[in-house]
Formats: C-alpha cells, structure tokens, sequence
C-alpha cells in the first residue's frame, strides 16, 4: 500500500487503496442488502434512488466492506470503492483520464474510472444526473454484457476486472424535466429504492448515529415524520435523515431540543418565514423545551 | 274698586262695530281690571284698548287679545306697564296685527320668566322675524306663540340667538324655518340644563356650515347625544361646533357617526375618549372625528391602556409630523400604521394572520390535506354546524373562529388556537371519524352486537326518554356511527357521552404525542375547569355527564356529587380511564360510552334537592381510581335515591377548545363523498337511499332541526340534504389557495372539455393602496378579480400577422440575433474545446520556471438557459378607445403651430389625413396594444423567455378586473390567439393593484430575471382613485408606489405609454423607472429588441 504520513497528521492514500476497515454502521430497512449482493455477484449495474440524506452514500460503503468476503482475487481489507461526485463540468477525460504535459513529455494519468475498472472496484458515481449528457454515454460498453471501457486517446479497450460495479445515485425529487436521465443510460441499471426510514428504524439511527438517547431519537423521528408531510406543500424536500443526525447531535451535546431543531432542522429546511413558523410550531408541539 | 257701569256701555257701543265677542271681552275685562286700576286709569286702558282695535283693518283682534290678558297682566305690570305693554304691541300690529295679537297673549305667561322691562327685547326678537310678507308674519306670531314654553329652558338672550338661526333658515326655506322653530320649545325642555347652550351652539354651527343638515340636527340631535354620557355631553356638542366651523358641510355627518360610535362604547369611557378628540380638534378637528368614530371597533380589540397607547401614534403624526392627512386616516383606520400598531398591541389574535402557519401545522401534524378555514364560512354552507364560536372539522378541513381573545396576551391567545387546531387535527390523526360497527378496540370487549339483539328482541321498552310515544320503526342506518347511536334510546345522552369520552381520548393522545404542547393544553383545561356551570343545580343524568367532564379536564378535585350515588360515579371514572390509556381506539371510546349510558340511564335525571354536607368532593379514591370497565349488568340496587323533581335532560356545554363534535354528519359526509365518486365501501350496506337520509337527519342528535328548518320540515330536510351532497361533491383542501403549492389534485376526471361548461371562475385578492397624503398604506383596500380573458376568433391574429408579416419578420430576426449572448466562455479549463492562447503561453513560462503544473489553457462556450420571465400588462380601460390619430392631431396643433401661418399647408394635412382614414378606419390606442402584442408573442417565442400577456380595468377598488390572457406558465395555443383577439376597452384604468397582482404573480414563479412592462396610455383613473374626478396626484403617487414595489421585489419595471400628453405624468412616477412613448406601431420593432434586450440583461 502506498500510503504517505504527513508531518500534519492527515493520510494521503491513492484511491484505490481506501479500504473501508472498520464495519460502518447501516440498519437495513428492507432487502437492500439482498438484493446489491446478488447484484454484485450477477455484475448487474446499480442504481440507487432517493431523497438527500437517505442513506445512499452509507450504503455503499458498507456493502463495500460486507462484500469483500466474497471476494477471491482481492486482498481480504474488502472492495475498494471509488467514489466520484459528479457535476456539471464533469468531462469524459475527467471520469477516464487525460494526458499531463511532464517537461517537454507528456504522461497518462488514469481517471477514477478507469482505476476501479483496473483494480475491480465498486465505483460509485453520485448524483448522476448532475453530469453532462454527453459524459453518460461513456459508461454504456461498462454497463452491458460487454463490460468494456473503451480510452479513445491511447486507443485501448479495457476489460473490466471481476470485481468492478458501477453504482450510481440520483434523486429524483428535485430533478426538473430537463435534467433526467436517458433512457438508454436508466435502463443499464437494477434500481433499488432509498426513502427516509420508518419512524422507528429512523429513531434508531438518529440515536446510534448522535449519541441521543431513545426518547429523544423517538422525538426526532417523529417530527421528521410531520414535517415531510409538508413536502410539496410549502416545503422542496422533506427532512433528510442525515439532518436528524445533526440535531441529534446537538441534542447529546447540551443545546436545547427547541433550540436544535431550530438551527438544524427549520432554518436548514426553508427560508420562507411562513413556513418556517409552521414548523417551528410542530417543532414545539413535540418538544417541551 | 267699582266700575261704573257708564263706562261700560261708553266703550262697549264703540266697540261694537268690531267682532262680535269684542264688548263682552272687554266688558269682562274691565270689571276685573277695574279691581286694580283707578277709575281714570280704567278710562284710558279702554281707550287704549278702542285705539288698538281702531288701527287698522284687523286690529280688533290683537285687542280682544288685549282685553283679556289684561286683567293678568294688571296685577302683574301695574297702569304703567300696561302702558308700556300696549306700546309696544301698537308698534307690533302696525306690522300685523296677527303678530300684534300672539305677542299680546303670550305676554301673561312669558312674564312668568322675564322682567316687565324685557318685554321690549322680547318684541323686538319677534319683529326681527318679520319681513312683510305673509310666511314671516306667520313665523313671528309662532315666534310669540311658543318663546313662553322657550324661556322655560332658556334665557331671553339664548332665546335670541336661535332667534338668528331661525333668521338665517328663513333666507333658505321659511317651511323648514317654522319646523325648527316648532320643534325648539320640547326639544330644549328635554335636553339638561347644561346641555341646552351647547346644543344651541352647535345648532348655530350646524346651520351655518349646511342649512338643511338644521333640521336633521333638529330631528335626530337630541336622541343622539342621549348616548353621550350625561356629563360629557357639552363636551361633545362644543367639540362637534368646532368641527363643524372647520370643516363645514361635513361637520353634522361626522357628529352623528360620532355620537352612534360613542353611543356603542361604555359612557364611563366618554370623558377619556372625548378628552382626547378635544386635544387633536386644534390640530385636525376632522382627526378628532374619525377618532371618535373607529373607537368602538378598535375597543373590540385593545384595551383603553392600549387604545391610549394606539391613540397617542396617531396623535403624534399630527403633532411631531405635521401629517394632518395621515392622522386622519389613521384613526379613520385606512392606514397600514395604525392596523400593524393595533396588532401587535391587541391580544386578540385574528385567524387571518395565522391561517396560513396553522394550516401548514396541520398538514403536518395529520399529514392529510387539510385545510383551515373560518366557522363562519361552515356555518354558512348550513350543513349542520350553527356555532361561530366553536372549533372543529368536518373530516377534511378546520374551521376555527375568526378570533381568540381569551388571555391577556397575544402569545397566550395564538397558543389557544394552537390547541384548537392541534384538537381537531387530532381528531383527523387518532381517527374519530372512522368508527366501524363491531370492530374490537384495544382496551374495551366489543357489545355492541349483543346489544344490537337484545334492542331487536325488545325495541320499544327503552323509550322512556323520548316524548315520542308511537315507536317507530328504524330503517338499516346509513353509517356505522348511526348504527351505533341506535342502540340507544336517549340520543342526546349517548351523542354528549361519546363526545366526552372521545375527546378525553384526544386529549390524552395529544398529552403523550404532543410533549410541547401539554402545558397549553393542561393551562386552557384547567381554564375551562374554572368556568363550568353549577353542578348542583343539574339533573342527575346531566351533573353525571358534567362531572366526567371536569375530570377528563385532569381537574377530579372540582367534581361534585351525592354522597349516597358515589358508587356510579366511580364506575363512570374508572371506565372513562380505560380511554386515557395507550393505544386506545374510537372502537373503545363506543363501548366506553356504552358501558356509562348504562350506568346513567339506571339513575333518574332528578335535581337532587340535598344539603351541602350530602356533596362530595372527590376524596383519594376518586383521583386515584383505576381504569376498568364496569362488570357486566352490575347495576346492583340503586342506593338512597335523592328526592328531587325531575327535569328534561341537556349535555352540559362543550368545553371551548374541544368544538364541536358531530361524528355522525362527517360519516355521512365521507360515504355521500365516496359515493359520489362512484366508490363502494365495504362495511354499512351502500348505496345510501333517501329515506335512510331522511331518518338519519331526523334522529341524530347532531343538529337542531328547529334551528334552521322554517315551516316545512320536510323541505327543509329537503334542502339541507341537498346541501350536505353539493359539499360532498367539493373536492377536499382550501377552495381559494390553488396553485399555492397545493397542486390542484382533483379527484374525478377533470379533463378540458368540462371546463366549458363551468362559469368564469374568478380569484380574488387583495392589496394595499398607498395614499401619498398619509404617506401610508391603506390595508386591503382593493380587490382584484383574476380571469381568464374571453375567447374571441382566431382572424386576428392571423389577419395582424399578415398585415404586418415584414415587421413580424424583423422583429424576430432582431430578437434572434440576442441568442449568442446567452452563451457564455469559460476559460482557464484542462480541457476544452479551444486552446486560449494567451493562458497556453503563460502556461509554458510557468513550467520553465518550474511552477503551474496543470494545464489549464482551455476554454469552452456553456449554455447558458437564459431564465427571463416577463409580463406585460395591458390597460383595457375606456380610455384605450380613443383613437391615435385624434390624439396626433391634438398636439401636432399644440406642438408645432407650424400651418397656423400657412394655410395651404393645413389643408395639406388635412387632405393626407382623409386619405389614410378613407384607406384603413382610424386606429385606436387598444389596436395598437393587440398589434403589439402579437408582435411580442411572436418575437418571444422566437428567443424562447417565459412571458405572460394580462389585461386590467375595472371600477372603483372593490372591482378591479385583472384578465389573463396567457400566464406565465402557459403555452401559446390557439385559445391564447383567441383572448389576443377579445382585448378590448371596459372601463376605468386603477393601475396600482393590476400592478401589484401582476408583481405577486411574477414572484410566484421562478426566474432570475423578472420583468414588468406596463402599456397603457398613461392616464390612471378610476372611481375614487383620487380625491375627486379630476384629481390625478393619488392615482400616480399609488402607482407610482406600486412601482417601486416592483423593484423591491426585484422585478424591473418599464412603462411603453401610447400617450404623448402623459409624457409629464409618467415622467413623475418614474424618476427612475424606465419609460417610453410610442406612438406609432412601426417604432416598436426597432425599439423592442433594443429595449429587451437593455432589461433582460443579467
Ligand atoms: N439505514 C441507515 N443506517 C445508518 N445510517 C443511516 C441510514 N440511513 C441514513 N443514515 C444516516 O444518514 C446520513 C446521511 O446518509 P447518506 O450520506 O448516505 O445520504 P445520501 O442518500 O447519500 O444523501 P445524498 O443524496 O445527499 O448524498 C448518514 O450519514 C447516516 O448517519
Ligand atoms: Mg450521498
């Protein structure tokens, strides 16, 4: 492993290296697990649907930790995943590669792609939609039977490694029409369903995630609950889970339960006063101080 | 003294040719006058007497009036006075003698009040009367007739001054003179001492400012100011004369507006109210007024320390700014000022303010799409729900009252209505309306069954209740609810019983639910604990139902009851406590209510007559009882019953935050709505059938039919009936808030060609006005009506395009040139598109010198979506009639007086103007605004920015009409080709809220740049717009303000005027708006893309 200590304290790793080591925690809300196994087994590219903060992202990385027993040709520290968050300047070269001028020489860098497609990691493009039309394409040949990338600038064709999947996310919430996804591309992939957990499941990852105790986690959850009925009805978004998180967090550390929710759950939400009084009074129905 | 008969006979010979009563007047006379007179002073009073009757034609009258006042007016004046006296009237009947005649009979009974040397002074006042014709001499006699009943409540001086009123009414109407001067006597005996001065003073003022308004200030004057506190009302009458003297014809109105707003206040707040209107008079008497005026509505709302703090605002305008205009419309409340004030000094908390948040609340909470709304507009669908005053849900909104002013404080009362809301959201959340017959709860074993069978076993038995004596039988009920009511007998007592017990079970879901709002509702509980009716004064049945209630509002220590009965009552907690517990359903709170009708069906509804020591208050085992259900059938011997007299049963009154609760309509409702949407639901047999209505209607305990049935009951049922299906045919959520993110989801098949058939739906909102002399918004003063425009024919706008295809086409060409620049460079980029040349040799330098290892010497054209939205507003008023040429013609004349010198030349002009009318018929400002617009749709469509095309006119503010002709989220079709067509001139031009409705749909909708462009012919004007017709400062200065709103919100504002005499008014509202003249469509290409593109420029 190439791994270089700073002086500073922080690690710098080459991405392939990153080995999620320690088991993150992920509560399944139904058969998720099941089925992004039996997708990796079967080579079957995976989409994850869903709201912000839904718990994609948590997902992956703890698939990518379970999975790597089931791994034959990669050392035992797991899949490696390679994580790209995709924007609207996302090129082709970005994902594939590009060539750097070295004095009067030039050198081939690998993109993050081409490098989990190598070392057969999970490479996990978030927020796809994000991304240049024209970008998209690029991953069909990876997303058939073919598994195939193709690196038109040094004119090579890379064939896949066993353990390479592509996994993407999106939400389609916010999405306008301009911005969904081709046909051609949705249809690559297995989707799986991500939305915010049942109240109970939910107060159970705000108090393990924050450190809250369960009545306040309970709380929490279910005022999530209330304020996602506002979703579409003054609200964008309804209350992601990972915002719960924080306020639990708050909570734990001696801010006051109105007070938190104040900060971390209305003002995050909204920036309309009417609804953000609308929330505030649920927020007080449910917590007494 | 003796009268010599010689004397008698003398005079009476020379009195005979007069009227035949004249001697024997003057013989009675003369005996008693002789009994105070000397015997020559007797000689010459007769003669007096002769000469008077002798002076002229009609004489002998006034002195048969003399002789027979004289005996009185001897004992009372002496020879001399009667001297004097017959002077004086000599002098009066040379004018008439009619005059002469009541002055002399009067006399005895004003000398009851005035000094003989008055009397001068007093025929003085009657002469002045007098002009010489017949209607003044009839008005002087009256004058004579009545000043005795006068100086009983006035001084000869003040008998005077009405005198001059009644002078200066008689220049205007001698008719209206008399009335006043008739009327004078009982009014001022009926007024207090003190008053009757002021009176008069105002009454001087009054006829001075407007002479008809005397007679109405005669009429109505005295039964006004009755009102007034008695001490105060001086105060008031000079405060009204004050106004008056300053603002002349509208002093008496404003004082009875006054006088009827004061009469509405405690007359213990007069001196207070009136000392403050008498300290703004000097400044703005009309501000003193319209303070009097509003000070009943605002004491609705603010305390007098509020109020005064209130008042003191608007005084201060006066006084430290100088806004006389602005105070006045301050207290008259046209002003934002003094409404935002009163708001946030009043506890009082108005649903309108906070009918938006609660909604939103509620959505939350229940997670329905509830909506809430005002009682008044339930009670107005008349479907069962009478009470303005009481919460509460139909199943699919909440209706709370328009206000709560139940604490002292704000926060206090909005938290009210938070609990009001968060009780009937409850009842939607924890399914009060969703009973289902026979399906077990979680607490409480299922009977109903059973009860059903022992009911069908012995149906009649139970009627014990019910002054019905034939039994009827029950058809198949309509709904569980119904099914479930039927089992018993006393309807009024199972309705009140489920609605405690299902309220206790809200409450208690809502204490554990709800953490925060426990304490609100433990406080407005123990609230209403405090304010319930004696129980001891109750039947049994009803003190029963009462005392559950005050113990399902956590307060058992306030229970009353019968020593020897406590064994009932503990049942009745402890099966009322089975509710509270977890879990606990709507199908428990049935078998609850069940198993307590039971209980309390086995006591008489008696007022128990007991003395003090035989109540008790609930002792340890009371509060502490445990919840259970009461054993089966145990009613066990009733203990001592109590001897009383029996009484008809009542539920007792709902506590307020509670509402109202009627489960039996809303199940109605919910199967009429299903129903309607051709839904089956399983459970109570469906479809509904009338007569199942009927006998719901007629039995439930719900609605009082003799509240709202007249005559015919079956009509009446008829008619309700009828109601309760239209409002299940209305789609659930806020009528009014569509498109308010409420997404207009329908149930039903809501396609296009049923909109056809509706009428013109109209949405109405509301805007301020800004008044520029208060310098201050006049709050909702307008309403704008929104529409959809008419559809006219397709010809054109097809016929425009063709007339103008060349125009068309360069219009476009020039919007489509705008295109490139909505893409934008991006440099300093690894990779690209091309390699910028300058960044590629900096590149290479930074590399010799060993730093900038990366590349970044590319750049890349973006799109960029170009995110414009404009609207355009169209004035349609009348005015847009007017043809252009007319107008050209106007000021060419005025502009450049060019052929005045030359009249070849005119004529000139004149022959081409014939000949271009002659050609095409002459165009007017509204075509020039349809041309344009075509024009406009066609470039716009060309560059691809979201636009919407509107119109406005209207009149007067309550009728403003805002037409759509394409809204900003719509697409260009034919129906938006046909409305171009339909634009057309109605009536006036209110710009300010066509701008402001126009501003409020542009924030709506989602753009970076936002655009207002206003065409119109420059000229603001509507009915009131403006303190008169002519005026035309109010009408600029709101839309000029209406304008600057537009910028504040980010939009740009751009006025195109087809007028070029508006040039001044426009250059007034817009300093630094944008604005051009057009006057010729020709222009309008070559100035439109340039202009556009000036404020679609990001
Ligand atoms: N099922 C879950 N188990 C454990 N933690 C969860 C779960 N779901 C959500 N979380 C928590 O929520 C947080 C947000 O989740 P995550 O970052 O995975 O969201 P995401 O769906 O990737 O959001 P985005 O779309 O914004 O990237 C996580 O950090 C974690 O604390
Ligand atoms: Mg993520």
């Amino acid at each position: 492993m190439t791994t270089t200590e700073q002086h500073s304290g922080f690690k710098q790793i080459q991405v392939e290296d990153f080995r999620i080591t320690e088991e993150p925690f992920y509560l399944p809300i139904s058969d998720e697990i099941e089925l992004f196994e039996t997708a990796y087994a079967q080579k079957v590219p995976v989409l994850l649907k869903g709201p912000t903060g839904s718990g994609k992202t948590r997902f992956v990385e703890y698939m990518s930790w379970k999975l790597h027993q089931h791994i034959g040709n990669v050392e035992a520290e797991g899949v490696p995943l390679i994580t790209v968050a995709c924007h609207e300047d996302l090129t082709a070269s970005d994902l594939v590669g590009r060539y750097l001028l070295e004095g009067d020489d030039t050198r081939w860098i690998d993109g993050p792609i081409t490098r989990a497609v190598k070392v057969g990691a999970i490479c996990y493009l978030d927020e796809i939609v994000e991304a240049r039309k024209d970008t998209t394409v690029l991953i069909h040949p990876l997303t058939d039977y073919r598994r195939l990338l193709p690196i038109d600038k040094r004119g090579e064709l890379l064939e896949s490694a066993d353990g390479f999947l592509l996994v993407m996310s999106y939400n389609p919430g916010y999405q306008s029409a301009l911005k969904d996804l081709k046909h051609s591309t949705r249809q690559r992939f297995m989707a799986i369903e991500f939305d915010y957990p049942p109240r109970d499941q939910e107060a159970e990852i705000i108090h393990r995630e924050s450190g809250v105790d369960r009545a306040v986690a309970q709380e929490l959850a279910k005022l999530a609950e209330k304020v996602r009925n506002l979703k579409e009805h003054g609200l964008a978004e309804g209350v992601s889970t990972r915002l719960l998180v924080y306020t639990g967090k708050l909570i734990a550390h001696g801010i006051r339960p109105r007070r938190a929710c104040q900060t971390a759950i209305v003002w995050a939400l909204t920036d309309d006063i009417e609804v953000q009084r609308s929330i505030e009074e649920v927020v007080t129905s449910i917590f007494d101080e | 003294m003796t009268l010599s008969p010689d004397l008698v006979t003398r005079f009476s010979a020379e009195l005979r040719g007069f009227g035949s009563s004249l001697p024997d007047d003057f013989a009675r006379a003369a005996e008693a006058v002789a009994e105070v007179l000397t015997p020559e002073e007797v000689e010459r009073w007769a003669q007096s007497g002769v000469d008077l009757a002798n002076h002229s034609l009609r004489s002998w009258e006034a002195a048969a009036e003399y002789f027979r006042a004289s005996p009185d007016m001897a004992r009372r004046v002496g020879f001399a006075g009667l001297q004097h006296w017959v002077d004086v009237s000599t002098t009066l009947s040379a004018r008439s003698s009619l005059i002469a005649a009541a002055f002399l009979k009067s006399s005895p009974s004003a000398l009851d009040v005035l000094s003989a040397h008055e009397l001068d002074a007093w025929s003085q006042q009657g002469d002045r009367l007098c002009r010489g014709n017949w209607k003044s001499i009839a008005l002087a006699a009256l004058y004579f007739q009545t000043s005795p009943a006068l100086f009983q409540s006035l001084s000869l001086e003040a008998v005077g001054r009405l005198v001059d009123i009644i002078d200066q009414l008689t220049e205007r109407s001698y008719e209206l003179a008399t009335t006043c001067l008739e009327n004078s006597a009982p009014i001022f005996a009926g007024l207090h001492a003190a008053d009757r001065e002021p009176f008069l003073r105002f009454a001087r003022a009054v006829t001075r400012a407007s002479w008809a308004d005397t007679r109405l200030y005669f009429e109505r004057g005295p039964r006004l100011i009755e009102a007034v506190d008695a001490s105060q009302r001086a105060t008031f009458l000079d405060l009204a004369s004050r106004v008056t003297m300053a603002v002349g014809r509208q002093g008496f109105p404003l004082f009875a507006d006054a006088a009827t707003a004061l009469a509405e206040v405690e007359t213990a707040d007069h001196a207070e109210l009136l000392g403050f209107a008498t300290r703004l008079a000097p400044g703005s008497p009309q501000a003193a007024m319209e303070f009097l005026k509003s000070a009943p509505f605002v004491r609705t709302r603010l305390t007098a320390d509020q109020m005064q703090r209130w008042a003191e605002t608007g005084a201060e305008i006066l006084t430290v700014e100088h806004n006389a205009e602005g105070s006045e419309a301050f207290f008259r409340l046209e002003s934002t000022r003094a409404e935002e004030m009163m708001r946030t000094l009043s506890a009082r908390v108005e649903l309108t303010s906070v009918n938006g948040m609660l909604r939103m609340y509620a959505k939350a909470l229940s997670g329905e799409q509830v909506s809430v709304q005002s009682t008044e507009s339930l009670v107005d669908k008349n479907i069962g729900w009478m009470s303005e005053a009481s919460a509460t849900t139909e199943g699919t909104a909440i209706y709370l009252p328009p206000f709560v002013n139940t604490f002292e404080e704000q926060a206090a009362n909005f938290q009210v209505y938070k609990v009001f809301t968060t009780h009937q959201t409850a009842r939607i959340e924890f399914g009060s309306f969703g009973y289902r017959w026979a399906e077990p709860g979680v607490h409480a074993p299922v009977t109903v069954p059973d009860r059903e069978a022992r009911r069908a076993e012995a149906p009649i038995t139970v009627a014990v209740a019910e002054g019905e004596s034939e039994p009827k039988v029950r058809g198949e009920a309509a709904t569980a609810i119904q099914r479930y009511f039927n089992l018993f007998a006393d309807r009024p007592l199972i309705g009140g019983l489920f609605t405690v017990v299902e309220d206790t079970r809200i409450d208690a879901w809502v204490s554990r639910e709800y953490g925060g709002i426990r304490r609100w509702l433990r406080r407005l509980q123990s609230y209403e604990a405090d304010h319930r009716p004696e129980v001891r004064t109750m039947g049994l049945r009803q003190g029963f139902v009462e005392n559950l209630l005050r113990v399902s509002l956590a307060r058992p220590e306030t229970v009353r009851w019968p020593t020897t009965l406590q064994e009932y009552l503990l049942r009745g907690i402890a099966a009322l406590k089975v509710i509270e517990q977890p879990g606990a359903t709507v199908q428990d709170s049935a078998e609850v209510a069940a198993a307590i009708y039971d209980i309390i069906v086995s006591l008489p509804n008696i007022v128990a007559d007991l003395p003090e020591g035989d109540w008790v208050a609930p002792d340890e085992d009371m509060i502490s009882i445990a919840p259970g259900m009461p054993s089966g059938g145990g009613e066990g011997e009733p203990g001592m019953m109590p001897n009383g007299e029996e009484v008809a049963f009542e539920n007792p009154p709902q506590p307020e935050f509670r509402g109202d609760f009627k489960p039996e309509l809303v199940q109605l409702l919910m199967k009429l709505k299903l129903q309607q949407q051709g839904q089956q639901q399983d459970g109570v047999n469906s479809p509904l059938t009338k007569e199942q209505l009927m006998e719901l209607l007629e039995n439930s305990a719900e609605i009082t039919i003799s509240e709202w049935a007249e005559g015919d009951l079956a009509s009446s049922l008829g008619m309700f009936l009828s109601n309760l299906e239209k409002e299940a045919g209305t789609p659930a959520g806020d009528p009014k808030q569509k498109g308010e993110g409420d997404t207009g989801d329908q149930p039903g098949g809501g396609d296009g060609s049923d909109d056809e058939d509706l009428p013109m739906r109209i949405d109405y909102f509301y805007y301020d006005e800004w008044d520029f002399r208060a310098a201050d918004y006049r709050p909702r003063w307008t309403r704008v009506g929104e529409r959809l425009l008419d559809e006219g024919d397709d010809d054109f706008y097809e016929e425009t395009l063709r007339k103008y295809h060349g125009l068309v086409m360069e219009t476009r060409r020039q919007f489509e040139l705008m295109r490139p620049e909505s893409f934008r460079k991006i440099k300093k980029l690894e990779d690209g598109h091309e390699l910028e040349l300058d960044d590629a040799i900096e590149f290479h330098v930074d590399k010799r010198a060993g730093v900038g290892p990366i590349a970044r010497i590319y750049s890349r054209r973006n799109k960029v979506e170009r995110d414009v939205a404009v609207a355009f507003l169209l004035d349609m008023s009348a005015s847009t009639d007017e043809e252009i040429e007319k107008q050209r013609q106007k000021y060419d004349k005025d502009d450049d007086d060019d052929f005045d010198g030359d009249p070849r030349k005119y004529f000139q002009w004149l022959a081409q103007r014939r000949a271009r009318q002659a050609i095409e018929p002459p165009k007017r400002i509204i075509d020039l605004e349809k041309e344009s617009t075509v024009l406009v749709v066609e470039a716009l469509e060309a560059i691809g920015d979201s636009y919407g095309i509107f119109g406005f006119s209207g009149y007067g503010r309550e009728n403003v009409e805002f037409h759509v002709i394409k809204d900003l989220d719509e697409a260009f079709d034919d129906r938006v080709r046909r409305r171009i067509s339909k634009i057309e001139p109605i009536r006036s031009t209110r710009m300010g809220p066509a701008i402001r409705h126009t501003i409020h749909k542009l924030n709506e909708y989602d753009a970076k740049v936002k655009i207002l462009i206003l065409v119109s012919d420059g000229r603001p004007q509507d009915h009131g717009y403006g303190r008169d017709r002519t005026e035309k400062e109010y009408a600029v200065h709101d839309t000029k303000q209406a304008l600057v709103e537009a910028k504040r919100d980010g939009i740009t504002p751009f006025l195109i005027t087809v007028d070029k005499e508006g040039h001044d008014y426009l250059k007034q509202m817009c300093d630094d708006i944008g604005y051009e003249v057009v006057d010729n469509i020709d222009s309008l290409p070559r100035r439109l893309p340039t202009l556009y593109r000036h404020l679609a420029a990001e």
